[in-house]
């Protein structure tokens, strides 16, 4: 059965056993995936699956469930197991109706047929991405290449019908020198925008800078975020501005609406549907249609990310953001700034730049207190120059003083999306000023 | 779960040309229950049910998954699954091989008393609801005017087998507790979670797993004892003093930078680009990394635990592993890739979470093993120190030498007797300087569950980390 049959049927059987509310979302992906390391491919992956999402709700009673096995008679039992499950919980004072919008959603286009199905020449990419690292000066490469297509519909209770689909390729290159390393990333919707030659190039020459790093001392330090360092930051501020997570205490934007947040030139949008990004979609999973939202205009808070029912307890609508429990971003974006970033190292009388990290963790995740760890090449600047790779940093801060010390932004804005950034987000560099770094004294 | 299935598709790998070939059936069912300041949440019902196969031809690997498990699927993802390891051929110069190991026929399960297909989003909703009652009204002048507490079961089955004559069947059915609490103090207000370090209580088998760990006493203890850690204002000495960290850090400690380091694909930079690297060699079985004392295992055969199984994914009977001993590298976790490459044998410790996830090198329960000291012992000699008991914030750089665990409820030691508590004591350590610090360690020991980040796509894998207190001399503390 083709998706919109499968999804068409669920829809039917779960108001025939008499649920008012009912969210089908049916996905069809295809995944490919080439893992390497040591020069050397070390695993090919293919992933194909069919997923059907259902939320139903009956007399102020909700449930969401996930099947991986649709077929009619698997829907027919999945669903009338859901409508029973349902009926058995009590009403939530949290229900609400999902949207009727009469609307008939189509794809936004921005997909690529030239992502082939098997993924075998995938395998050039790589080849390319591991040699141009090798070319830079790297030892040895590691990394993997990844590619997805999806399809998916929805039909729901409230007379929305929609398909959309979209597809993104992930190239994620680590070179090493010596105990050096560095990273390289090329993420698109569309194979053309794919850059295999410069991401290895970048991940070799980061290595190679990085080669023997020297002491420095744990302080004060005005920080630059390079792109992928600046996602992981931005992906944290895009789910703090969840309503769900600001109504359950867990993010520190929560109160802060209208107010100052950030500095003047710092603007964060999400947008459902964008060229170049490749987390689009034209609905939400309640139906709801997606949009362009601003999350911080000019430094001030300006709307949490919403679904209908944080909508109405906020007093306000829907963002077309759900998540039926928690609404998220779909491509996070900073407006660009005006300087380049030689123009930023030029500004830094003592400062460190990083171009990678991993490992966040909050101490309070109401208080955005966090650390984070530089990995890759980090390198400290002293009055407008480079001066030498550092190791062994942690940046020990807080998001809500990261973002009113922000001194600069990039004009220059990458796409990132990689192990330790989940969603897409178009990431400047940034300058923060008085960043607390801090080093292993135990 | 059809068999023949499995059959079909390591045959038909094997006759494409496949030198070796294993497929696996695994459904994986999760309820799971959220209530938000009393009130519920939607219920959510997860079940993913699929196959996995993994094929290596002339040295190279590749891995298929689907869950349309149609035979004509599962035909057309073999014939996939050999063009693409045979395509990855030009780019291959580290061959796949696995160790010999013993051809394994088994069917086990997980101990399960009250059979948790038997439990419904009524038990699982009377249980958080229950624990809601007991803390909702705060503790100790502290409120806790947010409180997102969640329930889960999640039943695991699979029937594997391999082109070794390995056929494995089993079933694990899990229980799982976490929260978040908002606390507030006279305008003070911050996040915690019960149990902390963003971990679970959590356990094997039915639904008795919830009267074994004791839930309903552990939360109201813990929320109680994190209303203390939400008024201390002093921070910490700045002096070098003695820390004492609590079975849930020593738990951390000991899956953070002894097991992971300790993983044999990490060890030969399989997970460069993703989860890392580790700061152990190849050939550095053998040395010593910390003192007389320090001492972690991971054990996937403790009974009741989070990360319980008798064989592996890879259908290796699964063992204790010693990872230090004496303050000595005594042993990596391997899969059968790794251990071919160390000419050793397999000690069972490769896993998939997911139908549509490769088995990869991880660890079960990791754990600091228990010492002979009491905690009045440990408290006793110490002049100066600190008790970190719990934790939030933590983190390590990505070869597992660079660490740091933010204390949640801690407190001041001075002449061997707790005076009063310190704020978020900052623990920023290398790892070899925390081995060696470590001198003494509590009899008795404690652990919570957690989900194991690792892989590509990423998988989360349960887990439990462990410990007894754990003593540590001569360290300097942060503050944040």
């Amino acid at each position: 059965m083709e998706i919109n049959e499968l999804a068409d049927l669920t829809l039917k059987e779960a108001l025939k056993l008499g649920a008012t509310d009912v969210s089908v979302i049916c996905t069809k992906t295809n995944e490919n995936l080439i893992r390497f390391s040591n020069n050397s491919i070390t695993v090919n992956k293919n992933i194909n699956n069919l997923e059907l999402f259902l939320y139903l709700a009956k007399d102020k009673k909700r449930i969401i469930g996930t099947t991986s096995n649709p077929n009619i008679k698997g829907i027919k039992e999945f669903t009338s197991n859901l409508v029973k499950a349902c009926e058995a919980l009590s009403p939530s004072a949290e229900y609400t109706p999902l949207p009727k919008i009469k609307v008939q959603y189509s794809s936004h286009g921005i997909y690529d047929e030239k992502l082939v199905e098997d993924g075998t020449n995938l395998i050039e990419f790589v080849k390319e991405a591991i040699n141009a690292a090798l070319e830079a000066g790297a030892d040895r490469v590691s990394g993997s290449i990844m590619t997805s297509k999806e399809n998916l519909v929805i039909l729901t209770s409230g007379d929305v019908n929609g398909q959309d689909k979209k597809t993104k390729i992930l190239l994620n290159v680590r070179a090493f020198s010596k105990e050096a390393s560095g990273q390289g990333l090329s993420c698109a919707a569309r194979l053309k925008d794919l850059k295999p030659n410069e991401a290895g190039k970048e991940a070799g020459e980061y290595a190679k800078a990085s080669i023997n790093p020297k002491p420095w001392e744990e302080g004060i330090y005005d920080l630059i975020t390079l792109p992928t360092v600046t996602a992981d930051i931005i992906q944290h501020v895009g789910s703090f501005s969840s309503a769900f997570a600001v109504d359950s205490g867990l993010s520190f934007l929560a109160d802060k609406i209208g107010q100052k947040v950030s500095v003047d030139y710092f603007t964060l949008r999400d947008y459902g549907v964008i060229e170049g990004g490749f987390g689009n979609r034209r609905f939400d999973d309640e139906g709801f249609p997606t949009r362009e939202n601003i999350i911080i205009e000019k430094g001030v808070l300006k709307s949490y990310l919403h679904n209908c029912t944080t909508a109405r307890k906020f007093n306000t609508s829907s963002t077309g953001n759900a998540g039926i429990i928690d609404p998220h971003p779909w491509n996070l974006v900073v407006d660009p700034g005006s300087m380049t970033l030689e123009d930023m190292i030029k500004e830094v009388k003592k400062g460190i730049m990083v171009t990678n990290n991993w490992y966040t963790r909050f101490q309070s995740l109401r208080l955005g207190e966090y650390s984070t760890l530089p990995r890759d090449a980090t390198f400290l600047i002293e009055n407008g120059v480079i001066k030498y790779p550092v190791r062994g940093l942690r940046i020990s801060d807080s998001l809500p003083r990261q973002l009113a010390n922000i001194v600069a932004i990039s004009k220059e804005r990458k796409w990132i999306e990689w192990w330790e950034v989940s969603i897409p987000t178009l990431a400047p560099s940034m300058l923060i000023k008085d960043v607390i770094i801090t080093k292993a004294l135990g | 779960m059809d068999e023949d299935l499995l059959i079909f598709a390591i045959d038909l790998a094997q006759r494409l040309g496949a030198d070796y070939a294993e497929a696996r059936l695994h459904r994986t069912k999760e309820l799971g229950c959220l209530l938000r300041n009393g009130a519920s949440e939607p219920a959510v019902i997860q079940d993913a049910y699929g196959i996995g196969i993994r094929v290596i031809c002339s040295g190279s690997l590749s891995f298929s998954a689907t869950n349309d498990i149609s035979k004509k699927n599962i035909e057309s993802m073999v014939e996939n699954a050999i063009k693409r390891a045979k395509a990855s051929l030009p780019l291959l110069k580290n061959k796949v091989n696995l160790s010999e190991e013993k051809s394994i026929n088994a069917d086990w399960k997980a101990e399960e008393k009250k059979n948790i297909e038997n439990v419904g989003f009524e038990d699982l909703f009377s249980l958080i609801k229950d624990i809601d009652n007991l803390i909702k009204n705060g503790k100790k002048d502290v409120s806790f005017p947010n409180r997102l507490l969640s329930s889960s079961t999640l039943l695991e089955e699979k029937i594997y087998i391999n082109t070794n004559g390995t056929k494995i069947k089993s079933r694990v059915p899990r229980v799982s507790f976490s929260s978040y609490i908002t606390a507030s103090y006279q305008g003070k207000i911050t996040t915690i979670t019960i149990p902390s370090g963003y971990s679970q209580l959590a356990g094997s088998g039915g639904w008795e797993v919830v009267e074994r760990l004791k839930i309903f006493e552990y939360v109201e203890k813990e929320a109680e004892n994190l209303s203390l850690a939400i008024k201390s204002e002093q921070n910490p000495p700045k002096e070098i003093l003695d820390v004492i960290v609590g079975p849930q850090v020593s738990g951390i400690i000991a899956h953070e930078s002894a097991g992971h380091p300790g993983e044999a694909d990490r060890i030969l930079g399989r997970e460069a680009a993703q989860a890392g690297e580790s700061y152990l060699k190849p050939n550095d079985l053998g040395i010593k990394i910390g003192s007389e004392e320090a001492y972690v295992s991971d054990d996937p055969t403790i009974p009741h635990s989070n990360g319980f199984y008798l064989y592996d994914d890879e259908g290796v009977f699964a063992r204790k592993r010693k990872l230090i001993e004496a303050g000595v590298i005594r042993e990596f976790l391997h899969n059968r890739a790794t251990a071919y490459e160390f000419n050793t044998s397999s000690n069972g410790s490769s896993r998939a979470s997911s139908y549509d996830r490769e088995p990869i090198v991880r660890m079960a329960n990791t754990f600091v093993e228990p010492g002979d000291y009491s905690l009045d012992e440990l408290f006793e000699d110490v002049n100066l120190g600190v008790y970190i008991k719990s934790f939030m914030e933590w983190n390590i750089d990505d070869k597992r030498l660079n660490q740091r665990y933010v204390g949640l409820e801690a407190y001041l030691i001075e002449k061997g007797e707790i005076k009063g508590m310190v704020k978020n004591p900052v623990l920023e350590i290398t790892t070899p300087k925390l081995w060696n610090s470590v001198d003494a360690r509590g009899k008795d020991i404690d652990f919570v569950g957690a989900t194991c980040g690792k892989g590509d796509p990423m998988q989360g894998i349960p887990v439990w980390t462990g410990g007894p207190n754990m003593r540590l001399r001569s360290i300097r503390l942060g503050a944040r």
